[in-house]
């Protein structure tokens, strides 16, 4: 006999035209092992519940549409085992069903995505062909081998907004690019095929770009396709400092390491401040570093800190690295 | 036990107390630490995307300056655990980097062969000391004391390059704090980001990223956040006036930031002053 069991589904549900505010219903239904949370939302909706809302198409990872927390974390319902999500449940047999994190909610588990299509017009998501008009469909565009493989794996994203839900940039700035529009903008930069990458560029690296993204692999360790969308976020920092970003506050931020790491073999915060932000911003900071003078929290100056031992070894592989790419 | 030390940037200059803590305890308990003088700073993770190759290679040298004295290189810094194990993972599974990287060690009489672990120093107490042997050594039980247990990101994520804790419910700070015999708190933040590598660049969000963890801790009722980051316990204590100044009504204040070298000392005997802990900005 199949196994099953009695499993209690705590679905958020909220319809702003209605409802004061969000609450959750508790549905239970008795299920086998290898059914996935969207056959269960499916199965609540026909048999039980006609008016739970949610988005849903492929059944099969494809179409990005079935976003949502479970558990607690956003991910696809179509490819979400119940069974298996059990095992990560706090209360037992039950299963927590929210909408996705950093969105507007139209209705239960539905979030407003124009503000992430709108996004995705913004920075330019898409290839603008370097290709003459009129040669366009008429002519194959040939692409290298070893250039598809720098955004063959981007390509796999489904704009299911996972990432976006889980991304604690958004949380505070929902203004902010997101780690699914930086990761297009990455695919669409290192297209050859593709004409506007510094306009694009521009975009990408100015407020609220990709310079705000804190490193904090939200993004990265929920992607639902393993994209590494940090290889994306750092390629476009890269080709930004390089270009269209040099000046910019975080390209000098940036850069700092590798001038301390020659000099002295370690950072020198005391000055990582002034070569970020120049001399004017600092002095709004002026009250925090006395404080931090009265508990002896200050980095030493430059010239109090000594080089590291043999640091002239270091500078040596620095001399050689110059002349060598891998 | 015997271990390699990584020098983080940080600890030298804006968190000395982090260290101070360690160093008074670190002979109760049996370990040896011999300091990584010649290594380098780590990039920081910034140097990734500067120059991917800068990074391999100093990181290399790093983790070879162990391996030469045959060590596991240990570190008490999150990102600098993320920047060494990052390359020690490119460097020990894409082809050829290895060989490449070592051409130039050579000339420093070093060679990297991934032999070394890196290990942060909260895995080092919860795996290698072993919390069974440490709860023998408590001189102070913290049993009055309430932790809101606060990981931040670069020892939990990317898991595949961590493994040790579910990035999710991570649990081995909680069970390390509850070995001291202090009680953990839920809270949802615990998990989360500090902000701290946005606090130049983006200010006021980084602030707000910062504050959102601080008005968690506060709300459930903790005496301390407890972090195994340095960088963390920046953002959170050197920044923790500004942050919360954009929050109203909140239950108190201020809440006090504890590195865990400084929890598990005062669990081991040793003063606040002698860990250094009345050099915090929030008292
Ligand atoms: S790493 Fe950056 S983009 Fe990704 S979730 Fe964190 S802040 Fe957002
Ligand atoms: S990057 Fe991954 S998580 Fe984000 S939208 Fe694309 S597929 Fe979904
Ligand atoms: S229904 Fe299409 S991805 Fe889930």
């Amino acid at each position: 006999m199949e196994e099953q069991k009695e499993i209690s589904f705590r679905i958020y549900r909220y319809n702003p035209h209605f409802d004061k505010k969000p609450y959750y219903d508790n549905i239970r239904i008795t299920l086998e092992k290898g059914i996935t949370v969207l056959r269960a939302l499916n199965f609540i909706k026909e048999n039980i519940d006609s008016k739970l809302t949610f988005r849903a198409f492929c059944q099969a990872g494809i179409c990005g549409s079935c976003g949502l927390k479970i558990n607690g974390v956003s991910k696809l319902a179509c490819m979400t085992q119940v069974f298996k999500e059990l095992e990560d449940s706090k209360e037992e047999n039950v299963i927590l069903i929210e909408p996705l994190n950093n969105f507007t909610i139209m209705r239960d588990l539905v979030v407003d995505m124009d503000p992430l299509v709108e996004k995705l017009k913004y920075y330019y998501s898409w290839v603008n062909p370097k290709m003459p008009v009129h040669e366009l469909g008429k002519k194959e565009y040939l692409i290298s081998e070893e250039k598809f493989q720098e955004y063959d794996q981007a390509t796999d994203c489904i704009l299911c907004a996972s990432c976006v839900s889980e991304c604690l940039m958004m949380e505070v700035n929902p203004n902010y690019i997101s780690p699914a529009v930086l990761l297009k903008s990455y695919r669409m930069n290192v297209d050859e095929r593709d004409s506007m990458q510094k306009t694009r560029l521009k975009k990408v690296t100015s407020d609220g770009g990709v310079w705000d993204c804190t490193h904090c692999y939200k993004c990265v360790e929920h992607c639902v396709k393993n994209i590494d969308i940090m290889k994306g976020i750092q390629g476009l920092r890269n080709s930004g400092m390089k270009t269209v970003s040099k000046r910019s506050e975080g390209a000098k931020h940036a850069k700092a390491f590798i001038t301390d790491i020659k000099r002295k073999g370690r950072l020198v915060e005391f000055t990582l401040i002034t070569r970020t932000l120049g001399f004017i911003k600092p002095i709004f900071m002026l009250p925090m570093m006395i404080k931090m003078l009265l508990r002896r929290r200050v980095p030493p100056p430059s010239f109090m800190m000594s080089e590291i031992p043999r640091i002239e070894k270091v500078r040596k592989i620095f001399r050689k690295l110059k002349k060598k790419n891998f | 036990m015997k271990y390699a030390y990584f020098i983080s940037c940080i600890n030298e200059s804006m968190t000395k107390e982090l260290d101070i803590a360690f160093e008074k305890w670190k002979t109760d308990l049996g370990i040896e630490l011999v300091k990584l003088e010649e290594g380098t700073c780590c990039g920081g993770s910034n140097l990734d995307y500067v120059s991917p190759k800068h990074c391999w290679t100093i990181n290399a040298r790093n983790i070879a300056l162990a391996e030469k004295m045959d060590l596991d290189l240990v570190t008490s810094c999150n990102t600098c655990l993320l920047s060494l194990r990052h390359a020690k993972h490119d460097l020990d599974t894409k082809e050829g980097l290895k060989e490449q990287v070592n051409e130039l060690l050579a000339k420093d009489n070093l060679e990297y062969t991934g032999k070394a672990q890196i290990k942060h120093l909260l895995w080092v107490l919860n795996e290698d000391f072993g919390l069974d042997t440490l709860a023998r050594k408590i001189k102070t039980p913290l049993k009055d004391l309430k932790i809101a247990p606060f990981y931040g990101c670069h020892i939990l994520r990317p898991s595949h390059l961590m493994g040790v804790d579910d990035p999710n419910a991570p649990s081995s700070l909680h069970q390390l704090i509850e070995t001291l015999g202090a009680q953990t708190v839920p809270y949802a933040s615990a998990n989360k980001c500090c902000g701290f590598h946005t606090l130049l660049v983006a200010e006021e969000e980084s602030l707000n990223i910062a504050a959102n963890a601080l008005e968690d801790g506060i709300r459930s009722g903790a005496d301390y956040i407890v972090t195994p980051c340095p960088l963390c316990h920046t953002s959170l204590d050197l920044y923790q006036n500004k942050a919360l100044k954009s929050r109203k009504n909140l239950p108190k204040n201020s809440i006090p930031i504890l590195h865990l070298t400084q929890l598990v000392g005062l669990a081991l005997g040793y003063s606040k002053k002698e860990l250094g802990i009345d050099k915090h900005m929030i008292l």
